[in-house]
């Protein structure tokens, strides 16, 4: 089938402005966005900027506005867009170069919620494992399957309006230490997330949630996380 | 193993916060809205709203039970409309409505503005209004 791709295009050495550029090209309904624009920077206009890596949706590194929602580039089937596509860098982040964003306010609120695992209790007596129930582990599962795309974070208003909110997929890192068993800093971060920049923050919109490519439950973690934060249950 | 751990956090430990008491705040005050609503538009039907009343004048009263609310309708005797239950039942729609919507706009306000002054200065004007609010309505409501 013919596609038409439209591209947001902004090169910080030239361009005082952003502007769009359209290519047509011919692709299988079956290719993936990514293997398409992977075909414009391969044989029409080698100086279009993207990032990718996995191209298998595990890295996380090319989130990006596609007809104007969030997605992996690499999980998104062109039959799923027809043949007119858009394709716009996330939102609420610098844009670098094309579809290149600035992802340090991202990682800077990341950090902030003390995303590993924080213990005092010595080694378990066998020197080995520290074990935990299937239950137990059942309780933060979904929240492990973060990949850290921005997806979520740059879908949300409350992001947009200012990157001092730490945003969705913060949350969901620190939602899956607040519910580990076997980490012990679940009231620091609680603290953390208490403040003004942190889940006060989130007015339930569900973008995050409809966002997810690796579809976390994003808005009922954080509600957990609220919940937790007023009855102390973790 | 198959039992689940669950853990309580001290609330000296996780802290007591400003954002938390708020949000927990805010969802009491909704169903408390509820709830409020629900007493007005019941006691309108035992009060002859059934037969005299009319579904926007009965809404209007619930949300905020006035007797001025219920002049326009064919309610022939108000008397039983302006009885200090009802008063108190719309000063308390009234304190309630004005804090719960009042932080809804500073919660609107925190994801704009994120100098530490700004959202001082905002919760200063909120604080402000709130008191206004409530003041001159529970006056209206009671001199009325
Ligand atoms: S390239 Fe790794 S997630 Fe898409």
């Amino acid at each position: 089938m013919q596609v038409t791709m439209k591209i947001f295009r902004f090169n910080p050495e030239k361009d005082t402005k952003f502007h769009y550029e359209t290519y047509t090209l011919e692709a299988e309904p079956t290719d993936r966005v990514l293997d398409v624009l992977e075909r414009i920077k391969g044989y029409e206009d080698g100086t279009l900027a993207f990032r990718r890596s996995c191209a298998h949706g595990v890295c996380g590194s090319d989130a990006m506005r596609i007809n104007g929602r969030n997605y992996l580039a690499c999980k998104s089937l062109v039959k799923d867009f027809g043949a007119n596509i858009t394709v716009e860098p996330i939102l609420g982040l610098r844009v670098i170069k094309d579809l290149i964003v600035d992802m340090n306010p991202f990682f800077e609120n990341y950090k902030k919620i003390l995303p590993y695992f924080i213990t005092e209790s010595p080694i378990p007596e066998d020197g080995r494992e520290r074990l935990q129930s299937q239950e137990d582990r059942e309780r933060f599962d979904d929240t492990t399957k973060c990949i850290l795309c921005a997806a979520c974070t740059t879908s949300c208003p409350s992001f947009w309006a200012s990157d001092d909110y730490f945003g969705p997929a913060a949350i969901v890192n620190a939602h899956r230490f607040i519910f580990d068993t076997r980490d012990e800093a679940a009231s620091e971060r609680l603290e953390i997330l208490a403040e003004t920049s942190g889940v006060a923050r989130c007015h339930t919109t569900y973008n995050c949630t409809v966002a997810c490519p690796r579809e976390i439950q994003i808005t009922k973690a954080i509600g957990e996380v609220k919940m937790a934060m007023v009855t102390g249950k973790v | 193993m198959s039992t689940t751990k669950s853990r309580n956090l001290s609330l000296t430990r996780r802290g007591l916060n400003f954002e938390m008491l708020m949000w927990f705040f805010t969802r009491l005050t909704a169903l408390a809205m509820y709830l409020l609503v629900i007493v007005g538009v019941v006691g309108a039907l035992i009060m002859g709203a059934r037969t005299q009343m009319n579904i926007a004048d009965l809404l209007r009263w619930a949300f905020m039970p006035n007797a001025l609310h219920v002049q326009n309708s064919n309610i022939a005797d108000i008397a039983p409309w302006a009885t200090p239950f009802w008063k108190a039942t719309a000063s308390l729609f009234l304190l309630i409505a004005a804090s719960h919507g009042l932080h809804g706009l500073l919660s609107v306000l925190d994801d704009y503005f994120v100098r530490p002054w700004q959202r001082q200065a905002f919760r200063f004007i909120v604080i402000v209004l709130l008191l206004a609010f409530s003041v001159i309505g529970v006056y209206v409501i009671w001199t009325s």
